[in-house]
């Protein structure tokens, strides 16, 4: 009885504590925030990024280092479940005989009809981040939904974690760099390092591939974690 | 007297529709629900994000919430109630004519419905093709629960798995009406590591 109560308390100061916070949330957007938006981003940052999609402008050019350490941090948690589910014995992802038994069989006719739409699709969202909402992580995320397709189409399918995990890493260090390119363009570090002289279309060059970039390393992480998920059992 | 357009109806409906799921996703005691109602709860979230003009935490929101965090759970609650066998034996034990009807898989099922567990059955070429005096430790590194082999002298099916699992000595005294089928319990080893 008194655990559910301390429980209630303990919910309630944390409810008032989330009102309190939402209401400084309020202010802030509606003053610091609101000028930097409406007076900054929005009127400007079509000039100054070359995207028509403000959220990239502000993923990819205004906040580059904030979107780096997000990368980084997906990085961090994909290491971290392949330590924990390391195996010692060197072994493929086993085939199991019930597995095929129990799928359906309209369920892997269906995925075969959709993978290619949902791999087009993510593609599409990467290339296009900065014209159309989506981005690298959103295009990468169903990349990596329709990898994970493919393990219900072919069971026997084999894959080398290591590998993809080796590729992601050196991939984060590529992103890194490329964005760091802009100090001997531009003199700042993690902008767009195409000087502001040229034309929007040759801006988004840059916008494209930092998406391309981002969209293969989310993809590749995902598709790490859930191998291992997938192997963990096997 | 109320002056709501539709799209703000919409988004209230929404917001209630949230909460009781929320509430149904605590509640809830089977699995596979929860994992559906997880789904619903974040392309509810996904349509009241696109309602306040964010379709691209919408995007990502579909794409992790509701298509690879369910698949991970449905793989890792699939995973957690099995009972995994590895068949070094190769003949009509478990599989006769291509279905599951041989003597061994009828004792491993009446087994494993008994502990209400899963009956997963693999012959994995690449843990098969390890001799037999590895067997030990293929239990202890995979968590491959029970390996059956035949002893080709006596024409018996030997049934192996660790000792620890109280699961075996009930299967050792289910094994005991089949004459040609024997239990074997390995002994549980320190790692000093």
């Amino acid at each position: 009885m008194t655990k559910h109560l301390i429980i209630i308390i303990l919910l309630g100061v944390l409810l008032a504590v989330f009102v309190v916070a939402m209401q400084d949330v309020q202010i802030l957007y509606n003053t610091a925030l609101k000028s930097y938006l409406v007076e900054g981003v929005i009127p400007r940052g079509f000039e100054e990024t070359g995207s028509r999609n403000l959220v990239t402008a502000i993923l990819l050019d205004y906040r580059l280092f904030d979107s780096l350490f997000e990368a980084g941090i997906l990085l961090i948690a994909v290491s971290g479940i392949i330590w924990i589910s390391k195996h010692d014995i060197e072994e493929k992802n086993a085939q199991f005989m019930y597995d095929k038994f129990k799928t359906p069989d309209l369920f892997v006719t269906f995925s075969r009809l959709v993978y290619p739409l949902m791999l087009t699709f993510g593609f599409y969202v990467i290339i296009n981040g900065h014209l159309s909402p989506g981005g690298g992580f959103q295009g990468g995320a169903i990349v990596a939904s329709a990898i994970l397709i493919l393990y219900y189409i072919d069971h026997d399918k084999e894959t080398n974690i290591k590998l993809i995990v080796t590729v992601e890493k050196f991939l984060y260090i590529a992103i890194l760099l490329f964005a760091g390119i802009s100090i001997f363009t531009r003199g700042t570090f993690f902008t767009n390092f195409i000087p502001t002289h040229y034309s929007y279309d040759v801006q988004t060059i840059y916008l494209v591939i930092l998406n391309i970039m981002i969209g293969f390393k989310v993809a590749l992480g995902l598709w790490a974690i859930f191998t291992a998920f997938l192997k963990e059992g096997r | 007297m109320l002056d709501l357009t539709m799209i703000e109806l919409t988004a209230y409906a929404l917001q209630i529709l949230l909460i009781i799921l929320a509430i149904a996703i605590v509640v809830h005691r089977n699995n596979g629900t929860i994992i559906i109602l997880i789904t619903s709860f974040s392309l509810v979230t996904a349509c009241l994000y696109i309602m306040n003009k964010a379709p691209d935490v919408a995007i990502a929101e579909v794409a992790i919430g509701s298509a690879i965090i369910p698949l991970i759970y449905v793989i890792s609650i699939s995973r957690q109630r099995e009972f995994i066998v590895l068949d070094k034996a190769l003949d009509d034990f478990i599989i006769s004519d291509n279905q599951f009807t041989g003597v061994g898989y009828i004792l491993l099922k009446r087994f494993t419905d008994l502990y209400h567990l899963e009956l997963n059955i693999t012959n994995d070429p690449g843990l098969c093709k390890l001799g037999t005096g590895r067997d030990q430790l293929l239990c202890e590194q995979t968590n491959v629960d029970l390996i059956v082999t035949k002893d080709e002298e006596t024409n018996k099916y030997i049934l192996k798995g660790k000792k620890s699992s109280i699961l075996l000595q009930k299967l050792e005294s289910m094994a005991k009406d089949y004459d040609n089928i024997e239990v074997i319990q390995f002994k549980d080893r320190d790692f000093g590591d």
